[in-house]
């Protein structure tokens, strides 16, 4: 009797540890296998919770105002919502429109033009961006390393109160990698838990004709660069990926950008021109040869009557995630971050 | 039981005993790596104004990194070092002796290494240590290590006005792959002491056509290929 005691006890335990670890990342049903490599990055509760402080730390910009949430609100999907730029430190302006971060494991490289190969060295891009944080790493690890309130946390959790580089990139990451949106009505749809209405299901099958073959399911992006026929906006010329490979058969492409959340996503591109998903759909209708070397899959014009695209819209709404954009574990660490 | 104590008490003093021999001899086994920066025949100090072409120079940071150590014996690896990364910086005398732990079994007669970190690592995310983004040799607007950063000033003898330089050196793909991979037949089983020529290093940099180097590029290959031509091979005797 008291082994058996002894053994359920330890499978409570087990389970208990199992249970939790599991929320803290897991692949969906239906996702291919993470990008991100874990071994050198062991997921733990301790790195998501000071990567969670840290992404709400303003001290991580050059006059202490700005941190990544500024432009990454949990309630857009991480995305600075109705900002067609980013909008940084001294109320500087940026060059493009922020992204939403979800799925980043799934992430082969980011940004735009996909100038950072790895979600670790991700966050050194805003910190020294003289238009976001404007700050050095240095400084900032210089910073922390003087703040009670992470020598405490680092010192309690780690038995090591020194803060390094290392340290406060791999726990950023940590916290992003947790970033899992899989709970839409969409999702829900896949695993035959509820179905579309008939406009949705139009949609879905719209969609699956018309724009898959870039925003590919489950993640809804083929994690490629594409030219997708916008014009070069003469105020705020972008090439895109050339400027980055030199290579100008590299000339206005960008990463394709996942559609999940896209109803809080607003403005839409890479330079948030679009106001409306509607806006979205006209510019894939009215792509001609005008707008230049455009990608191999726009090559066929996109005919959709006005219904058709709003079964698409309706659709793609179907991807809205609450459980995810209301998540309490991806709020503001009030707890963690008392003085 | 007293007689036990005390020969615990014995047996634990010489196992200190043991250990500091232990601990003595491998220190004397270490091989080092050594970097004896000149400028021509002269010794170089960071911020002391040498004479170049007809003005003087003077540099401010000399950093860059040595990686993947490898000790050879007639062609065949006998050691290669784990965790292989180093950064030199002319600032710290520490980083300019890289100790190789190595049993006095193993014998070489040859050394290979990089200059600059290599496309693996440049791929891999954050490394704490000498590869830590916090030593000022990582780009933040796209990915990549520094691999080699110079910086200083040119004061014309004529003007007396002083040009700035930097040239930060890196890319790890192909084609500005700005990596060195560098290969020497070294004295049979003793240090290896290497001199770095800042003359040579410098001699062919132009500061009025080309003040800096901050991205990947087929100018900064060719500034790292005569960069690693400024070591000066060990003598074999």
């Amino acid at each position: 009797m008291k082994k058996i005691i002894v053994f359920l006890f330890c499978l409570a335990i087990f389970l208990s540890f199992k249970i939790t670890n599991e929320k803290l990342f897991y692949t969906p049903k239906g996702f291919p296998k993470p990008v991100y490599n874990f071994t050198n990055n062991k997921i733990s509760k301790a790195k998501v919770e000071l990567g969670r402080m840290l992404f709400y730390e303003t001290q991580l910009s050059r006059n202490n105002t700005i941190s990544c949430a500024n432009c990454h609100l949990q309630y857009s999907s991480f995305t600075h919502v109705d900002h067609a730029l980013s909008h940084g430190i001294d109320d500087r302006i940026g060059k493009r429109n922020s992204p939403v971060l979800v799925n980043l494991a799934w992430q082969k490289s980011f940004m735009w033009d996909g100038a950072i190969n790895h979600l670790d060295m991700q966050a050194l891009a805003p910190i020294s961006n003289t238009s976001e944080m404007d700050e050095k790493i240095e400084n900032v690890v210089s910073k922390l390393n003087q703040n009670n309130i992470y020598k405490k946390y680092c010192y309690k959790t780690f038995k090591d109160s020194n803060i390094t580089g290392e340290l406060v990139l791999k726990s950023l990451s940590q916290f992003m990698l947790t970033f899992i949106s899989a709970n839409s009505k969409y999702d829900s749809v896949m695993q035959e838990l509820t179905e579309f209405t008939t406009k949705e299901k139009n949609g879905y099958n719209l969609f699956k004709q018309n724009c898959a073959s870039c925003h590919t399911e489950p993640l809804f992006t083929n994690s490629e660069f594409e030219n997708n026929g916008l014009l070069v906006d003469l105020k705020n010329p972008d090439y895109g990926r050339m400027t980055l490979t030199k290579n100008r058969k590299d000339s206005l492409k960008f990463k394709v950008p996942t559609l999940r959340n896209i109803e809080f996503s607003y403005p839409y591109m890479h330079d948030g021109r679009f106001k409306k998903l509607s806006d979205v759909m006209n510019h894939y209708t009215n792509i001609t040869t005008q707008n230049g070397l455009y990608s191999q899959k726009l090559s066929m014009p996109i005919v959709l009557s006005s219904n058709e695209k709003v079964d698409i819209i309706a659709f793609m709404l179907t991807l809205t995630d609450k459980n995810f954009m209301f998540n309490k574990r991806f709020n503001y660490p009030f707890k963690l971050l008392k003085k | 039981m007293l007689y036990y104590q005390h020969l615990k008490g014995v047996l634990f003093s010489l196992l200190i005993c043991i250990s500091f021999v232990v601990l003595g001899q491998k220190k004397k086994d270490n091989i080092e790596l050594q970097i004896i920066p000149k400028f021509g025949v002269a010794h170089f100090i960071l911020g002391k104004q040498y004479p170049f072409n007809s003005d003087s120079i003077q540099l401010e940071t000399i950093k860059f990194y040595i990686s993947n150590i490898e000790l050879l014996l007639d062609g065949k690896v006998t050691y290669k070092e784990k965790n292989s990364y180093h950064l030199v910086d002319f600032l710290d005398t520490n980083s300019m002796s890289i100790s190789l732990i190595k049993s006095s079994n193993k014998k070489f007669n040859g050394i290979k290494f990089n200059i600059g970190i290599d496309s693996i690592i440049n791929q891999s995310g954050a490394f704490g240590g000498d590869l830590d983004p916090t030593k000022g040799m990582y780009w933040t607007w796209q990915n990549g290590y520094i691999n080699i950063k110079l910086e200083g000033s040119i004061s014309n003898s004529i003007t007396d006005v002083y040009s700035k330089f930097e040239y930060h050196l890196g890319g790890y793909q192909y084609p500005t792959n700005t990596i060195q991979q560098m290969s020497f037949d070294v004295k049979q089983n003793s240090n290896v002491d290497f001199v770095l020529d800042v003359e040579k290093m410098i001699q062919h940099i132009d500061v009025e056509k080309q003040p800096k180097l901050m991205s990947p590029s087929a100018e900064a290959v060719d500034f790292a290929t005569n960069f690693s031509r400024a070591f000066i091979a060990p003598k074999l005797k």
